[in-house]
């Protein structure tokens, strides 16, 4: 915010000064004064000259007949020159440009090229608080050393857990959770954390253990939405539609409309509406809830509220209502529709991490592991490995069974 | 003189002095030029005893050999080839077995040694010698930028 | 923030800069005094813009904020403060802003100082100033933006070279950028003369002070380079005909001819169309010289070719403004007329010569370092010019030159008398003659050709002396009257004879330098010791040492001259610990003009041994060095108060005198 403040400034600054001139119609000596300026002081230095002795006489009179001449040519011209006052329009026209082509040009190209919303990191600055500025792998190795010395620092593994999910290192997640609610006992965030952890690692599925763990988070916390979900996600996981769909209908008159996790949801509704799918394309946790599915790295959170919506466009609700009336072989052959036209976007349009991600997703889900595989690779040479959306297309990829190409070595 | 005759003679002399530069430039540029050789380019085309040449290179590994006083002995190779060279006195900083270097001077007669005066090791990591970039690229060996600031 | 705004100011520079290049010329154009007056606020508000810029990339290196690419490129945070600020400018990136810096900084001088020009003139000149200050930022934002962001932020920075780590290079390149760069000016006023169509004796009055402001930087910043290269290589050398260095000599060499014919034009309306050309050439060596360095052409023909981004920018810029002004110059040139006449013989007809030499020497520099990059691109030939062909092309041309040098400020405007300027000089060449032979006699077994050459160079210094004395009339009037009238001599022959008089000064320190140096390699255990320019040398000791960011091992020497203990000196090998890079810290120690330089070599592990017992060790006699630096600084020096003329500043009307009639003609000045 400051930036912006400081930036206009400096581009009001900048424009005033430049307007400046405009207003003024000083008017000045014509060219020709500056001319005879000059010949006046060369006639004066030959002068000196020859009274100094360092030029003849001969020498002197020709010098200045020379500058004479030089002189009576800018004299002329000066009496010649007419003060001419520009017009108008030209003055108006040039405020214009200045006034509407600084801030402009300026924004435009700023906006293209810079960083606005980056802080300065300076090194003294984030050696003292790296929670805040320095990237997630650098905090995992600080939190870890920290832990190694104090293992018995509650606060530490809570703080560590969440983070650990969104890199995708669901063991050591499910371990932190673990220590941090043996050491401080159980809170809702915890406890559906660590749910979320045991669901990642069973591949997308709640396991009686992770529903154990929402159950006691609900118990904690009844309107915790996290937990809400995914025992909702269990019902249905069971084969328990109808029980499933009025879970997640309550999970959606508690939340506020607008919530981030709503249109999963509504999803989910739409899908279980009156009809029981073998196979459902959404039978896992929701993109949005999954680790690395976010951009930002803010270390505190486990917490749903900061989940963000899948920025993909999902299967309409005219894909969804049309699946339901479908027979299995054609609700099979138009997932597989929708998943060849993701592949074929992203064939087009690598650089979007959440298509990567829902179409790894997607070919596990449908028991095409060869396809993930290749879809994976596909994936990580546009996001490497080391960068964080790699290592979240790595962490789903794992969760639906499939691994990178060179692990396996069987392709 | 009329001033006609003096400006010819201004022009003429003129001319002159740019008619000796370039006399001199073009026996500098056929005497005092030196050739870029690499090792497998002296597989090809054999150089005279005596004519000043830069050969570069990587030093070979396990080449460097100082035997008495400041004389060296190391080997340089661009992966097609390896010449022997001999050099007395201070090697550079960067001189390094495996590093590119260009030695400037001649070989003796009858001798597959190459004597040099001069050896000229590169400014820092990212900085490779011209030559031996572009010959290495040639021979494969070598795939980095040569870019340097 | 402050980085992102550093970024954003030099955004808002380039949108002003486009301003400057517009506005004024259509000013200049239609007569509109506020359009003409827009050249100078837009100058001086790109100044403090770039200058705002260049604090923040500056505040990041301090900071070590590594969240900018260049700084994490070029810094590390256990960088001496010094060079965290010194690796500002240390990088391409980095060192192409402060280029705009100092172009913008010329422009806002122009602005500031130029009270003087004419205000149609002023516009223009600016206004090309612009466009030149537009291509450059265009390119830095394109190209080569420093204020490029990483994210994540790394932790540790990657150093800057530590052969860029010296307190010399801190100073080095701001000094050359503001010669080369201030060569700009220049090319501007010749533009900006071209578009009026108006070149006349006052243009090159005006033209003058910012072509010797240019020259004064260049010189100091070439000799600062110089002596860089000389202490910190450890390689013994003072100038190595690198492309690198001809890049900023080829400039100073074409300035200070422009320095000279600006004279003539000044004075006699001569050479005009010379003037102009020459004005232009300078810069466009200037551009040429960035170009050279800055695409990586000089690295490998081969990576300009595969990363063309920034060398192609470039030389797109070099063009469009070479070609530009020569299509200019073409269109113009044939309505200029000529000026005054003059005898071949004459103050004119000698910097004709000066001019036909200095050109001459530029052009086969040039030859020399482009010729191998053409070659290569054509044939594919790798060849290498070093040394031998300038020793061999530039040095004869110097001769004469050196030899005219003297001669011309003795000669008289328009026809000059060349005997008897020769008889003036008699004393001159007699004392020169008389130091050649004493320095042979001492120093035996010199060669001949040495004692002529350091003649010539007394005879530079003596002629320069000669031309003052002569000013003064020593001899023809009483002393008391002759130094009155030496005081009251235009500051601008002071400037010109010191310049020449510091010209001798290094011609003697380089003819020594190449004549009478002697040189010793050899393995030294602790206890031994190595002779060289009539001193001994014994090597002491060696020791390990921990500087900030580098280790070093250190060998301390003790300097005897016939037994008796003189000083002691150290050397080091030192090892950069962020790149594994190491180093030689040369010891040098002055005696009078010369100076002892010692470097160490590698250290000897006789077989079987487990530490080395010896150290191989380099050691120069370099006898009367300094003097070449000291003459050039003479030479700065000189120009610098010629500078200081007030002739120089002459031209702004003043209101209240525009009223007298008939003007100020015979006012004697102030």
């Amino acid at each position: 915010m400051m930036f912006w403040v400081l930036a206009a400034v400096l581009t009001a600054l900048v424009t005033i000064a430049l307007l400046l001139p405009l207003a003024r119609g000083k008017r000045a000596g014509s060219d020709a004064e500056y001319d005879v300026e000059v010949y006046s002081d060369q006639l004066a230095e030959v002068e000196r000259d020859r009274a100094g002795g360092l030029i003849g006489t001969d020498e002197a009179a020709h010098a200045r007949a020379e500058i004479g001449r030089r002189l009576l040519r800018a004299k002329k011209a000066q009496s010649a020159a007419t003060d001419r006052r520009g017009g108008g329009r030209l003055t108006t026209a040039a405020r214009l440009c200045v006034l509407v082509g600084v801030p402009l040009l300026g924004m435009s190209v700023y906006l293209a090229t810079g960083a606005p919303g980056l802080p300065d990191q300076p090194l003294a600055s984030r050696a003292t608080t790296p929670e805040e500025a320095s990237p997630i792998a650098t905090m995992i190795a600080q939190a870890e050393q920290h832990l190694e010395e104090n293992p018995d620092d509650g606060r530490g593994w809570d703080v560590l857990a969440p983070i650990y999910l969104r890199a995708g290192q669901l063991q050591e997640a499910r371990t932190a959770y673990l220590n941090a609610i043996r050491l401080l006992g159980p809170t809702s965030a915890r406890q559906s954390g660590y749910g979320e952890a045991l669901v990642a690692l069973a591949s997308g599925v709640v396991t009686e253990e992770a529903a154990v763990a929402f159950q006691s988070a609900r118990e904690l916390q009844p309107d915790e939405p996290k937990a809400a979900f995914y025992l909702a996600l269990a019902l249905e996981q069971e084969g328990r539609d109808d029980r499933a769909l009025e879970a997640f209908r309550r999970l959606a008159e508690q939340s506020p409309p607008d919530a981030p996790w709503m249109t999963v949801v509504n999803e989910k509704i739409a899908a279980l509406g009156g009809q029981v799918a073998d196979i459902s394309p959404s039978g896992l946790p929701p993109l949005s809830l999954l680790p690395g599915a976010e951009a930002d790295a803010n270390a505190d959170s486990g917490d749903v509220a900061s989940v963000q919506p899948p920025l993909q466009p999902g299967p309409s609700q005219d894909d969804l209502a049309a699946a339901r009336d479908m027979s299995d072989e054609e609700r099979q052959a138009m997932i597989e529709t929708m998943v060849g036209n993701l592949d074929r976007r992203l064939r087009e349009n690598p650089q979007d991490i959440e298509g990567w991600i829902r179409l790894v997703r997607s070919y596990g889900v449908l028991g095409q592991p060869q396809q993930a595989e290749e879809a994976l690779a596909r994936g990580l040479a546009v996001f490497p490995e080391e960068s964080e959306d790699g290592r979240a297309l790595l962490a789903v990829a794992r969760q639906v069974g499939v691994d990178r190409l060179e692990e396996e070595g069987a392709q | 003189m009329t001033r006609k005759q003096k400006r010819l003679a201004v022009i003429a002399g003129g001319m002159g002095v740019v008619a000796v530069a370039a006399a001199l430039v073009l026996v500098a540029l056929r005497d005092e030029i030196v050739f870029f050789h690499s090792p497998s380019d002296l597989l090809t085309n054999a150089v005279e005893p005596g004519t000043r040449i830069r050969l570069g290179g990587l030093v070979a590994n396990d080449s460097l050999n100082r035997s008495s006083g400041t004389l060296v002995r190391f080997a340089i190779e661009d992966g097609g080839s390896e010449v022997e060279v001999e050099y007395n006195g201070i090697l550079p900083d960067l001189f390094r077995e495996g590093q590119g270097v260009i030695t400037e001077g001649a070989f003796q007669p009858g001798s597959p040694v190459f004597v040099a005066d001069t050896v000229l090791a590169k400014h820092d990591e990212n900085y490779m010698p011209r030559e031996v970039a572009d010959s290495l690229r040639e021979q494969g060996v070598w795939q980095g930028e040569g870019e340097a600031n | 923030m402050i980085v992102e705004l550093g970024h954003y100011a030099l955004i808002i520079a380039f949108a002003t800069a486009l301003v400057q290049s517009v506005l004024p010329v259509v000013g200049a154009r239609r007569g509109d005094q506020s359009l003409m007056a827009i050249g100078d606020t837009s100058a001086i508000v790109s100044f403090l813009l770039v200058l705002l810029s260049f604090c923040a990339l500056t505040y990041a290196y301090v900071v070590s904020d590594f969240s900018v690419q260049n700084v994490y490129e070029n810094s590390h945070s256990l960088k001496p403060m010094i060079y965290k600020i010194s690796g500002v400018w240390g990088n391409h990136e980095g060192s192409m802003l402060l280029w705009i810096l100092i172009l913008v900084f010329f422009s806002a001088l122009v602005a500031f100082f130029g009270r003087n020009l004419p205000k149609s003139l002023r516009a223009n000149v600016l206004a090309v100033q612009g466009w030149i200050t537009t291509a450059f930022l265009l390119f830095v934002l394109q190209t080569s933006n420093p204020f490029a962001r990483i994210v994540p932020t790394p932790m540790e920075g990657r150093d800057l070279n530590p052969i860029l780590q010296d307190i010399g290079l801190a100073i080095h390149p701001p000094l050359l950028y503001l010669g080369y760069v201030g060569f700009s000016i220049c090319f501007s006023f010749a533009v900006a003369a071209l578009i009026e169509g108006r070149i006349d004796a006052a243009w090159a009055r005006w033209v003058r002070p910012w072509t010797l402001t240019a020259w004064i930087f260049l010189t100091g910043g070439i000799a600062m380079g110089s002596y860089w290269a000389y202490y910190e290589l450890g390689w013994g050398g003072w100038w190595f005909w690198d492309p690198v260095e001809n890049a900023s000599f080829m400039p100073w060499l074409a300035g200070t001819a422009l320095l000279h014919s600006a004279l003539v034009m000044e004075k006699r309306e001569a050479l005009k169309i010379w003037t102009i050309l020459l004005a232009i050439i300078t810069f466009s060596l200037s551009l040429l010289g960035t170009f050279l360095v800055r695409s990586g052409v000089l690295t490998s023909v081969h990576t300009f070719a595969s990363d063309p981004s920034r060398g192609v920018f470039i030389l797109a810029i070099l063009v469009v403004f070479i070609g530009g002004a020569f299509g200019l110059f073409a269109l113009r040139a044939t309505s200029l007329k000529s000026g005054g006449l003059f005898q071949p013989i004459s103050r004119e007809g000698g910097l004709v010569l000066n001019n036909l030499f200095l050109t001459t020497a530029t052009a086969t520099v040039l030859i020399g370092t482009l010729y191998p990059l053409l070659l290569e691109t054509v044939t594919g030939e790798k060849i290498s010019v070093g040394p031998p062909f300038f020793n061999l092309t530039f040095g004869p041309l110097m001769i004469p030159l050196l030899l005219a040098v003297p001669f011309g400020p003795l000669l008289a405007w328009k026809r000059g008398d060349l005997l008897g300027a020769a008889q003036r000089l008699y004393v001159a060449a007699g004392l020169a003659l008389l130091a050649g032979l004493i320095v042979v006699y001492f120093t035996t077994g010199a060669p001949v050709l040495a004692a002529l050459a350091l003649a010539i160079g007394f005879f530079v210094m003596f002629g320069a002396v000669t031309d003052l004395a002569l000013r003064a009339g020593v001899g023809k009037v009483s002393a008391g009257i002759a130094m009155r009238r030496l005081a009251g001599l235009p500051r601008s022959a002071f400037g010109g004879a010191m310049a020449h008089f510091g010209l001798g000064v290094m011609v003697i320190g380089i003819v020594a330098v190449t004549a009478f140096e002697t040189e010793a390699v050899a393995e030294m255990a602790p206890g031994e010791t190595i002779d060289a320019g009539g001193y001994t040398l014994r090597f002491d000791s060696m020791d390990p040492n921990q500087g900030p960011n580098y280790v070093e091992d250190v060998g301390h020497f003790t300097v005897l001259r016939n037994g008796a203990e003189i000083s002691r000196m150290d050397s080091a090998k030192r090892v950069y610990t962020a790149r594994q890079m190491p180093t030689t810290e040369a010891g040098i120690l002055t005696r009078g003009f010369s100076q002892l330089y010692v470097s160490l070599g590698d250290f000897v592990t006789p077989e079987g041994a487990e530490a080395p017992t010896a150290i191989v060790v380099r050691v120069w006699w370099k006898p009367q060095v300094t003097l070449i630096w000291i003459g050039s600084v003479i030479m700065a020096f000189g120009g610098l108060i010629s500078l200081s003329d007030r002739r120089l500043r002459v031209g702004a009307p003043k209101p209240h005198r525009q009223r007298k009639a008939g003007g100020p003609v015979m006012e004697p000045a102030e």
